[in-house]
């Protein structure tokens, strides 16, 4: 049974977020045609909770939930999936200059999947830094379709990966109640745990998804007269 | 992580001298953003509604500012700070005739990288009171700097 | 409108507006803001900005005007609002100006409302967050 998933989710734990988690499971209830998810993944920032736990308000709604992490890397941003203590003790999650390489090989040794998000943004994703720096190995999955991306960054993404053979992940990174799931990952499996995200997004069958709704075209204005 | 004095925060270094609030200034708000509202722009209107008068929009709050002198205390890291982004609290209305004073103290300072590179935000809290010393507003303004 | 008429995924606009220079520097001066940036294209390109920008604090009051707008006559009151500055709002420019009713609180007759600006490419430059209470 194949299980949609919002891999990239920030609640109010993030400091840039205002959505509080119960808020985008009841969204995600009211609003089943517009935002097909079964889940959401929170990648809070800079920070890990072990102790946060959502199961009532998985069994109120309805909705997975799954805790990850948005660590910041010399190579941008990346979602760390399958924390574990050893981890968090392992790796400073509120250093921004985190070695990606290291986080990437020892995350994969401890059980985990570290996937580099929103890579075609300019100074915190992949794309840029490939251009200076050596190409990262062992990545498996990048994130193709970020739901917070300006123009062209999901193209530079696609460029990558296409470029690279990683494969293809979706998510939100939403901030606000009203953008989950807007972009999300679909996996051929069902997916009940981060155990079996983490087997799946390693070894498993899933594309990117958009749920973006189709938005008409607002007329440029013309500009006043030079003052 | 940022190095800074951990004694900075939450520590009000100045208490800004009143700015009175006028009729004027209301008008002259209100237009450059376009507000009609009765509540903000018709004194006759204004008087059956729930103030009893013509008060200031909510968003006016943010435009009292501190001195120079309390961001002699607030470190600099780089260029000089952005404005990120507010969180205004509105606890009671402003009217023509007050005088509101900010008191600030430093609430947070953390790092994070985005589009435009590594940034540091100093997140400054001030509370407006009004002649009466009572809160009218609570805002936590967050200043980007570029190292 | 009364609380009970709230509903959790209620648009809010969305409302096309158009910024001039010369607006966005009326705002300054009533403001008391005096940085190039917001007064001056050569200014603010000194600053290494792409033109002219609109002050946060503008952005934040006109996202206050959706919100108090829609509230309008009705007994309630925006009791508290927040905004994140992604990226700096040119003048000259159709903004759309969108929020969402995101979530009632009946306890309190509290709704929180998503709101936020977008440029002609449909790119959020603006996002946040405000309250509104209802009276009993």
């Amino acid at each position: 049974m194949a299980t949609v998933l919002d891999l990239h989710a920030h609640s109010e734990a993030s400091e840039d977020s205002r959505a509080p988690v119960e808020a985008y499971l009841n969204w995600i209830k009211m609003r089943r045609a517009q935002v097909p998810v079964d889940g959401v993944v929170l990648t809070e920032h800079r920070q890990w909770n072990g102790n946060a736990d959502y199961r009532a308000l998985e069994d109120k709604f309805g909705v997975r939930v799954l805790k990850a992490a948005e660590v910041e890397t010399d190579y941008g941003h990346v979602l760390v999936f399958g924390v574990t203590d050893e981890m968090a003790q392992r790796f400073d999650f509120t250093n921004i200059h985190i070695p990606a390489q290291e986080l990437i090989d020892e995350v994969a040794r401890m059980g985990g999947i570290a996937v580099p998000c929103h890579p075609g943004r300019p100074n915190i994703g992949l794309y840029e830094h490939y251009v200076k720096k050596p190409v990262l190995e062992n990545v498996i999955a990048v994130e193709l379709l970020n739901g917070g991306s300006r123009k062209g960054e999901n193209e530079r993404a696609a460029e990558l990966i296409a470029k690279h053979g990683y494969r293809a992940t979706g998510g939100s990174d939403s901030h606000l109640v009203s953008l989950i799931g807007l972009c999300a990952t679909r996996f051929e499996a069902d997916i009940k745990d981060i155990e079996a995200l983490v087997r799946e997004l390693k070894t498993g069958n899933y594309e990117a998804v958009d749920f973006r709704p189709k938005r008409k075209p607002v007329p440029h204005a013309i500009p006043a007269e030079a003052s | 992580m940022v190095d800074f004095d951990p004694e900075l925060i939450n520590r009000i270094f100045e208490t800004t001298e009143p700015v009175p609030v006028t009729r004027e200034k209301i008008a002259k708000f209100c237009a450059a953003i376009g507000e009609t509202n009765p509540l903000f722009t018709d004194d006759e209107a204004a008087k059956k509604g729930p103030y009893g008068g013509v008060i200031a929009p909510p968003s006016y709050a943010t435009t009292f500012r501190n001195g120079r002198h309390f961001f002699q205390h607030v470190p600099r890291y780089g260029r000089a700070g952005m404005d990120a982004g507010k969180d205004v609290e509105i606890i009671a209305p402003i009217r023509p005739g007050d005088t509101i004073s900010l008191s600030s103290a430093v609430k947070e300072i953390y790092d994070k990288t985005g589009r435009s590179g590594t940034m540091v935000f100093v997140v400054v809290r001030s509370t407006l009171r009004n002649q009466k010393n009572e809160i009218v507003a609570h805002i936590d303004h967050r200043f980007m700097n570029r190292p | 409108m009364r609380f009970e008429d709230v509903q959790i995924g209620t648009a809010i606009g969305p409302e096309e507006i158009f910024i001039s220079k010369d607006q966005t520097r009326m705002y300054a001066r009533s403001s008391g803001l005096d940085a190039p940036r917001f007064t001056d294209d050569e200014g603010a390109k000194k600053e290494g900005l792409p033109g002219m920008i609109l002050p946060g604090n503008m952005s934040l009051s006109l996202l206050t005007k959706l919100v108090t707008d829609w509230i309008g006559n009705n007994d309630a009151r925006m009791i508290r609002l927040g905004t994140t500055y992604r990226v700096p709002v040119q003048p000259d420019h159709t903004l759309t100006l969108q929020g969402f009713i995101t979530n009632t609180y009946p306890d309190t007759r509290q709704c929180e409302i998503d709101i936020w600006i977008e440029n002609e490419e449909a790119e959020r430059l603006v996002t946040g967050t405000a309250t509104v209470e209802f009276s009993k």
